[in-house]
């Protein structure tokens, strides 16, 4: 037989574990709770019976057998709770409350037992009482008995007993019923969660866990799977687009090499030299189609390590020194002002060459776009964060506030700029290096419009504080 | 030059044979490492091309055991679109060189030649002359036709190594790898630009062009 899916789960075996140990302890510490009151109840009963007996026995060291029988006529008349007989050395009653010793061994004292006498309650049925006693054989060979009614003192340790027991059930039934709320409860989250697995192993990538909002482990973990599922959305998104969008983009340079081959070839068939010229041109759009691939698999290969290779600490004005070296002629020979503003003894950890190639992209834009008598700047600094910041600023046209998200995307070139040789792969790549260093890529207006100029981009490649 | 290519794709192989021998040098081919390395060791090579990905033997393996040999020759790798550290683990083996495929074939030739002549000026120099030009590495100064030329560091650095490779072509990422140190692929023209500045300093003004220009390759410094 299958247990219903409650019994089966997790938590509810842990209610189960929890609730045997804490029954294990609880039974224990009533055992205690009954050993200490009932116990106590029988030593202090026994205490009060030998204070009256030395008491008795006083009496008849001092003023002999009669002086007893006399002090036993007197406080068996009295209210005292004590039950007396007074013997005979040969076990014959002399007198007292009770007719014969409940003790077996009469000759056999001194000795202390447990009996029960009879009596007859206010309806005049017979009822038996508990009792204990003692007896002792006094200095003139007469046996003496003292014992007590206990009825009480037990009805006492029966109510005890009896609650405990109650205590008990108590506890296992409410233990029982928190965990099946809790296991319920528990599955209940866990089973939505595993809906959400089941949904998304079927193809439904859109499928979202539920957070409630009590910020328990359940909403971490539901966070947790559903930024999981974001990012893997966004990775299939993009590896989709990216498919399509190299298909495009290398589609009409295939094309085109196609058509210049079939020229040349028909060229040199019919003795025609223009042959050399469709080769040359044949190549660069074949270098064309594998720098796109490149860019492509760069791209690839990044988001694939989730961390870049090979990180060093090093301070970033080296490396902006560096490639503004690089770019400076460039950027002269195209009449822009170029300017470096590096603020040095900072220390960054990252791959040299990945952050190279993402520097040179974007200086490869800010050339490609800023019109002559514009102006580009690049700049290293720390954040107020703790961030290492490297920011190119030009003032070109720059990118519309809603694009700005989009032109990091693969293959996004906006439409003014298609014109432009390149493979729109570039700030991609950054974002990946930038992602893969657990920074980020942002993007704002430059320093604004002025005459022709601007707004331009501004550019801001942003790398964590070292650990 | 001779040269050992150790390469599976055997198309690939004779194409780089074809090219090779029409640039003057002679090729001996190998179609996996061990083959390679039998080849390596029967015979005296200037430069070896060495595919890295190759069946019964990977050219990374065959490197390592010429090295352990002691053979020093000059070793260029080539590789498939491959892993983010696979040139840092090429050179770690023991090549000298690292091309990634698919590649123009001006630059493999740029980089075979290169490497032949790293071995070639294998003594310390202080001076380096190519025609007319000549370069104090010492003083840090150029002269041609006895005229001192002012350069940047980075341009002394760039005619240097133009120098070192006087009569060779030399590709744009070459210089970008050698002089610059970095590996990247920029889409502006910006060693372009850092050529024509060094050739406006060392040609202006003198009746022959020394820095030259080759088509779909780069440059060359001719005496």
């Amino acid at each position: 037989m299958r247990l219903p899916r409650l019994f089966r789960t997790t938590p509810f075996r842990l209610t189960l574990l929890f609730l045997a140990l804490f029954a294990a302890a609880a039974s224990a510490f009533l055992a205690y709770i009954y050993l200490a009151t009932a116990g106590e109840a029988t030593r202090r009963t026994d205490q009060n019976i030998t204070r009256e007996m030395r008491s008795l026995v006083a009496a008849y060291d001092r003023a002999g057998v009669d002086a007893v029988n006399q002090s036993l006529i007197e406080r068996a008349a009295s209210e005292r709770p004590f039950l007396y007989l007074l013997m005979k050395p040969d076990g014959t009653r002399i007198s007292g409350s009770i007719a014969e010793s409940p003790l077996e061994d009469v000759r056999g004292a001194p000795s202390r037992a447990s009996f029960s006498v009879t009596d007859y309650d206010a309806q005049g049925r017979l009822v038996k009482h508990p009792a204990r006693g003692f007896q002792e054989r006094l200095s003139g060979g007469e046996i003496l008995f003292v014992g007590a009614d206990v009825s009480e003192d037990q009805a006492y340790v029966v109510k005890i007993v009896r609650a405990l027991w109650g205590a008990g059930a108590l506890v296992i039934v409410l233990g029982l019923a928190g965990g099946l709320l809790v296991s319920r409860n528990v599955s209940r989250s866990m089973g939505a969660l595993n809906d959400v697995v089941a949904a998304v192993r079927n193809g439904d990538f859109g499928a979202r866990a539920t957070v409630r909002g009590t910020r328990d482990e359940f909403d971490e973990l539901s966070e947790g799977v559903n930024e999981m599922l974001d990012r893997l959305e966004r990775s299939m998104a993009g590896h989709r687009h990216a498919g399509d969008a190299i298909a495009h983009d290398l589609r009409s340079p295939l094309t085109r090499l196609r058509a210049r081959l079939e020229t040349a070839y028909l060229d040199v068939e019919a003795g025609k030299g223009n042959a050399e010229e469709a080769l040359g041109q044949a190549l660069d759009d074949t270098d064309g189609v594998l720098k796109t691939f490149g860019a492509v698999l760069s791209i690839a290969r990044l988001q694939a390590a989730g961390q870049a290779p090979d990180q060093v600490l090093f301070d970033p004005a080296d490396l902006a020194a560096d490639l503004a070296e690089l770019y400076e002629p460039t950027c002269e020979d195209k009449g822009l002002e170029f300017d470096a503003e590096l603020t040095r003894d900072l220390q960054v950890r990252g791959n040299r060459e990945f952050l190279a190639q993402a520097l040179a992209n974007l200086l490869d834009n800010a050339v490609k776009y800023t019109p002559a008598g514009g102006a580009i700047m690049l700049r290293v600094r720390r954040r107020s964060s703790g961030e290492v910041e490297y920011s190119i600023t030009d003032t070109g046209p720059g990118v519309p506030d809603e694009d700005r998200a989009r032109v990091v995307e693969r293959f996004v070139r906006l439409e003014n700029s298609r014109s432009e040789p390149g493979s729109g792969l570039g700030l991609s790549l950054v974002a990946a290096v930038a992602e893969a260093h657990g920074g980020r890529l942002e993007l704002s207006e430059g320093p604004g419009k002025v005459g022709e100029m601007g707004p331009g981009l501004r550019v801001a490649l942003i790398l964590p504080r070292p650990a | 030059m001779r040269i050992l290519i150790v390469e599976d794709d055997l198309e690939a192989a004779e194409v780089m044979d074809r090219g090779l021998t029409e640039a003057g040098h002679e090729c001996v081919r190998a179609p996996d490492g061990e083959d390679g390395l039998a080849a390596s060791r029967a015979g005296e090579y200037d430069v070896m091309i060495v595919d890295r990905m190759m069946p019964r033997m990977d050219g990374v393996t065959m490197i390592q055991t010429i090295r352990r040999e002691g053979d020093q020759t000059p070793v260029l790798f080539l590789s498939a679109l491959g892993e983010i550290n696979d040139r840092v683990e090429g050179l770690k083996a023991g090549g000298d060189d690292y091309l990634v495929k698919p590649y123009a074939f001006a630059e493999l030739i740029a980089r075979v030649e290169a490497l032949s002549r790293r071995r070639e000026t294998g003594s310390v120099q202080t001076m380096l002359r190519v025609g007319e030009l000549e370069m104090d590495l010492i003083g840090r100064a150029v002269h041609r036709q006895g005229k001192e030329i002012d350069l940047q560091p980075r341009e002394f650095q760039l005619l240097e190594f133009m120098m070192r490779h006087a009569g060779q072509s030399v590709t744009r990422t070459m210089l970008l790898e050698k002089v610059w140190e970095y590996h990247f692929d920029p889409q502006t023209n910006v060693i372009d630009v850092h050529i024509s500045r060094l050739r406006s300093k060392i040609d202006k003004g003198f009746d022959k062009p020394m820095l030259q220009t080759v088509r779909g390759a780069g440059y060359r410094l001719d005496p």
